[in-house]
């Protein structure tokens, strides 16, 4: 199974943090390690992370099956951290890294680090229509879109039902009737394409 | 009231990056406020706004509760909030998790936007109680008339199992059924689950195995086929027909699909699966090795890496397959990628047999003494290692650099030369001189924490080769007489252990010794005080047996003429010794007073040898008994003394022989 999904800039700051399994030191310390062990890698080098200062955190070294395997990908000013055991095909989740990169990039249109930032639990959300508790729910990146869509309806019908005034406004509306915005009110605006970015 | 947004609080910690933990203690009071609202998208807010700073690293277990109430908002837009929280921020001990069970029934049975968001949330909150409460819900699900529920429901139904096991027992038929599912991502969910569960326990899903065949030779999805070729990996150790079925449909795959990944997954399944005993199985090993030899091969540094994971899995069944790639992969022992160097090591390290394990000590010590240390030591390590390497291999070791020479890695690469050379009680080596030789260079360039590993084998080592021994001495004699190690005894990485086998060596085989005299001025030079107590005791436990094995050779030669000479150095050695009265470790302690004991003994009969007056000498006598006796160590001296220095007894007795003094009586 897939253990953790991790998105960090070239900084080292963490864009979106997902464990499927706890960990049982620091998620933060965890995190730095892996993040200054792959910036210290120059390109064209294989993407698994496989350093002797992990070796405590990978796990055995003789059982292959529980090993834990950390495979890495940089697009731009980002690093996607997958960390899996032996259950996953290494090549495979390189293809599904690719996967979650295209599907970022269906919903937020030439998908930057600031929309990351921004919007991280939209990101949530799509990772979530792609793995579910560390295993592979869809590897088709027209499903997945599908199925984000769906529920990315469902939540503005919601909120649009819940608050009316809102309704057709969308983010012009925002900054014309400052008084109404809701706390969610960014949500309807990044929706209907008005200020989106 | 301010309300803030989460896009109004993350633009505030980009604007105030340089106080930035100020600025986040004011939003976590806001969110303390807010978060107890009675409007629910006030509250959703705040959580949402927690949320994104527990990726920061800020703790939000304290909002737990308010995060269920979230959770049971009606409004679905302000349940996925809920639920986010709830899955990055709960864990197996968070106790509002007993509140939910009721909450999660409700929602299993509304909306199918509402359930696919609460499977998401069960697959990662689930505790063997929500586990047992919610598995009928789960289970009736896997009927759903969405497939996109289905799915879900089978990858929710694979946690609970995990933490109730008991799920299983009604799950496994449903979950079965699923597997004839109308909708390929529904079977392909299928097969990922039964893959995790079969891992634990295979023989539970062998009699799948015949519905997972047809799957395997009817499927196009690469995704599902890769998994299924993993559970059947993990499947046919425990089933031989199984592997006589499933070698023709692999073999198959293995020619013709153009998937890297699935091509690679057949392989490693072949080689882990068992499947490569027997007749057709040699064919097939060959077949396998071909292809990760060519991946060893590739440009692409990905297929590099899982070649050389899968090659060391072959070589306990095939090393002599693997053997023909042999300088291809010793190769990529030298290579720029620290992942590929890693994975290359255990791979030769398997590899090592009798005919190749100088050329790959010789080349993974090269790895440690290119680190260009400071140390002036290098010429001597190199100039070993020229003078004991066997010249047969034909293996070009390639200029390159070797950019990380972290401690972690000099540690592994050090392991990794004892580990290999050990392997089944040194099995493999054929000059252990030559081995004692790279133990010491060992110790010379690792830089790291080794020294007592090292120290283990070079003791163990001269136990058990008796013809060694003499080489052994040689160069223990040396390493004693360097400065190199007794400088730093402070230092962890120096391997200043290597000095007590040195010792050791030295004092239990001193008949190999040559100038057993020059020795004992190395033993008892004042800088051995920066050392270890441990090894400062050996050292003076080495001395009094290579003083007693120097004085007896002597005494069998006796002549006046070495009188000076003997008094010389037993002079030094009591002088020496004593320095070390104030030691306050008890070894040490010992030691010294056994020590000084027979050598004052010795002294002084010399020195009535020199004719001083006999009640003086007496005195003398008196005056050491009873400074001794205050000391606890004395009766013990005694004791030793007579057991262990046998060589001090010959003195007295040669020389008392000689002279026909009577003080030996009264003395012991």
């Amino acid at each position: 199974m897939i253990h953790a999904v991790l998105i960090f800039n070239t900084s080292g700051i963490p864009r979106l943090t997902k464990f499927y399994t706890p960990l049982h030191q620091a998620q933060q310390t965890i995190v730095q390690k892996i993040f200054s062990l792959i910036s210290s890698r120059p390109a064209g080098l294989c993407n698994f992370l496989d350093a002797p200062e992990l070796e405590a955190f990978l796990g055995p070294q003789d059982d292959a099956d529980e090993r834990w395997r950390v495979v890495y990908r940089s697009y731009a000013t980002l690093y996607f951290v997958f960390v899996v055991d032996g259950a996953e095909s290494e090549l495979g989740i390189l293809d599904l890294i690719q996967v979650f990169v295209e599907s970022l990039d269906r919903t937020f249109e030439n998908v930057c680090e600031l929309d990351l930032v921004f919007h991280f639990d939209e990101v949530h959300h799509i990772l979530a229509e792609i793995i579910q508790g560390g295993l592979v729910l869809e590897t088709n990146v027209e499903e997945i879109d599908s199925s984000v869509q769906a529920a990315a309806k469902a939540r503005r019908e919601s909120f649009t039902s819940a608050n009316p005034l809102s309704l057709g406004v969308g983010g012009g509306a925002a900054s014309r009737n400052g008084g109404l915005q809701t706390p969610l009110g960014w949500l309807t605006g990044k929706i209907t394409g008005v200020g989106a970015r | 009231m301010w309300e803030r947004t989460l896009q109004d609080l993350i633009r505030g910690l980009r604007a105030n990056k340089s106080d930035e933990s100020k600025f986040i203690a004011q939003a976590v009071d806001e969110i303390r406020r807010e978060i107890r609202s009675k409007d629910m998208e006030l509250k959703a807010a705040a959580v949402l706004k927690l949320t994104y700073l527990d990726m920061m690293g800020y703790d939000m277990g304290w909002a737990s509760f308010n995060v269920v109430e979230v959770m049971s908002s009606a409004r679905f837009h302000l349940k996925s909030v809920g639920y986010l929280a709830a899955v990055q921020s709960f864990n197996q001990d968070t106790d509002v998790l007993m509140l939910t069970t009721n909450l999660l029934k409700k929602d299993l049975s509304s909306t199918p936007s509402d359930i696919a968001v609460t499977l998401n949330g069960i697959s990662h909150i689930v505790t063997p109680d929500l586990g047992r409460d919610l598995s009928p819900e789960l289970i009736a699900m896997l009927n759903h008339s969405r497939a996109h529920i289905r799915k879900r429901s089978i990858l929710a139904l694979y946690k609970v199992i995990v933490k109730y096991p008991e799920a299983s027992q009604n799950g496994m038929g449903r979950l079965r059924e699923k597997l004839e599912d109308q909708d390929s991502g529904v079977v392909a969910a299928t097969v990922n689950v039964l893959c995790e569960l079969a891992r634990k326990n295979p023989r539970d899903y062998l009699p799948l195995a015949p519905q997972l065949f047809h799957l395997l030779t009817t499927s196009s999805n690469n995704w599902m086929l890769i998994k299924i070729i993993k559970l059947f990996g993990a499947l046919s150790p425990f089933e031989p027909r199984l592997v006589k079925k499933l070698q023709p449909p692999i073999t198959d795959l293995i020619s013709t699909t153009p998937a890297i990944s699935l091509l690679y997954e057949c392989v490693h399944t072949c080689i882990i699966g068992g499947m490569l005993q027997g007749a057709s199985g040699y064919a097939l090993a060959r077949t396998c090795i071909s292809k990760l030899a060519a991946f060893i091969q590739d440009a692409d540094q990905n297929l590099k890496y899982i070649a050389l994971l899968a090659m060391v899995k072959i070589v306990p069944s095939h090393p002599h397959l693997v053997a023909e790639y042999q300088e291809t992969i010793l190769a990529s022992v030298d290579d720029q990628d620290i992942s590929i160097r890693m994975r290359a090591l255990d791979l030769v390290s398997a590899m090592a047999n009798r005919d190749n394990l100088q050329s790959i000590v010789q080349q993974v010590l090269s790895h440690l003494v290119r680190a260009g240390t400071s140390s002036s030591i290098l010429p001597t390590a190199a100039q070993s290692l020229a003078q004991h390497t066997v010249p047969a291999s034909p293996t070009s070791v390639k200029p390159t650099i070797v950019p990380t020479q972290s401690p972690a890695y000099r540690l592994v690469l050090s392991q990794r030369i004892l580990d290999i050379c050990s392997q089944s009680t040194y099995d493999n080596i054929v000059d252990f001189e030559w081995y004692l030789s790279v133990l010491v260079d060992l110790a010379y360039v690792a830089n790291v924490n080794i020294g007592s590993k090292i120290r283990d084998q070079l003791v163990d080592l001269v136990g058990r080769v008796k013809a060694a021994r003499r080489y052994a001495v040689k160069l223990m004699v040396k390493v004693l007489s360097d400065d190199t190690f007794s400088g730093d005894g402070g230092d962890e990485s120096s391997c200043a252990e290597v000095l007590w086998a040195a010792a050791w060596i030295c004092g239990e085989y001193c008949s190999e010794l040559t100038e057993p005299q020059k020795l004992l001025t190395y033993l008892l030079q004042p800088r051995i005080a920066n050392l270890a107590q441990d090894i400062i005791a050996v050292y003076i436990h080495a001395a009094t047996k290579v003083f007693g094995f120097w004085a007896t050779e002597l005494a069998q030669r006796w002549d006046d003429d070495l009188l000076p000479e003997i008094r010389n150095v037993v002079d030094m050695v009591i002088e020496r010794v004593s320095d070390f009265n104030s030691s306050p470790h008890i070894e040490v302690q010992e030691r010294r007073t056994l020590y000084s004991c027979s050598h004052s003994s010795g002294k002084i009969f010399l020195r009535t040898d020199l004719n001083l007056k006999t009640d003086s000498a007496s005195k003398m006598l008196l005056h050491h008994h009873s400074t001794q006796s205050q000391n606890h160590g004395f009766l013990k001296a005694c004791i030793l003394f007579g057991h262990c220095s046998l060589h001090t007894n010959l003195i007295l007795w040669h020389l008392l022989h000689k002279r026909a003094c009577l003080y030996r009586t009264g003395w012991i």
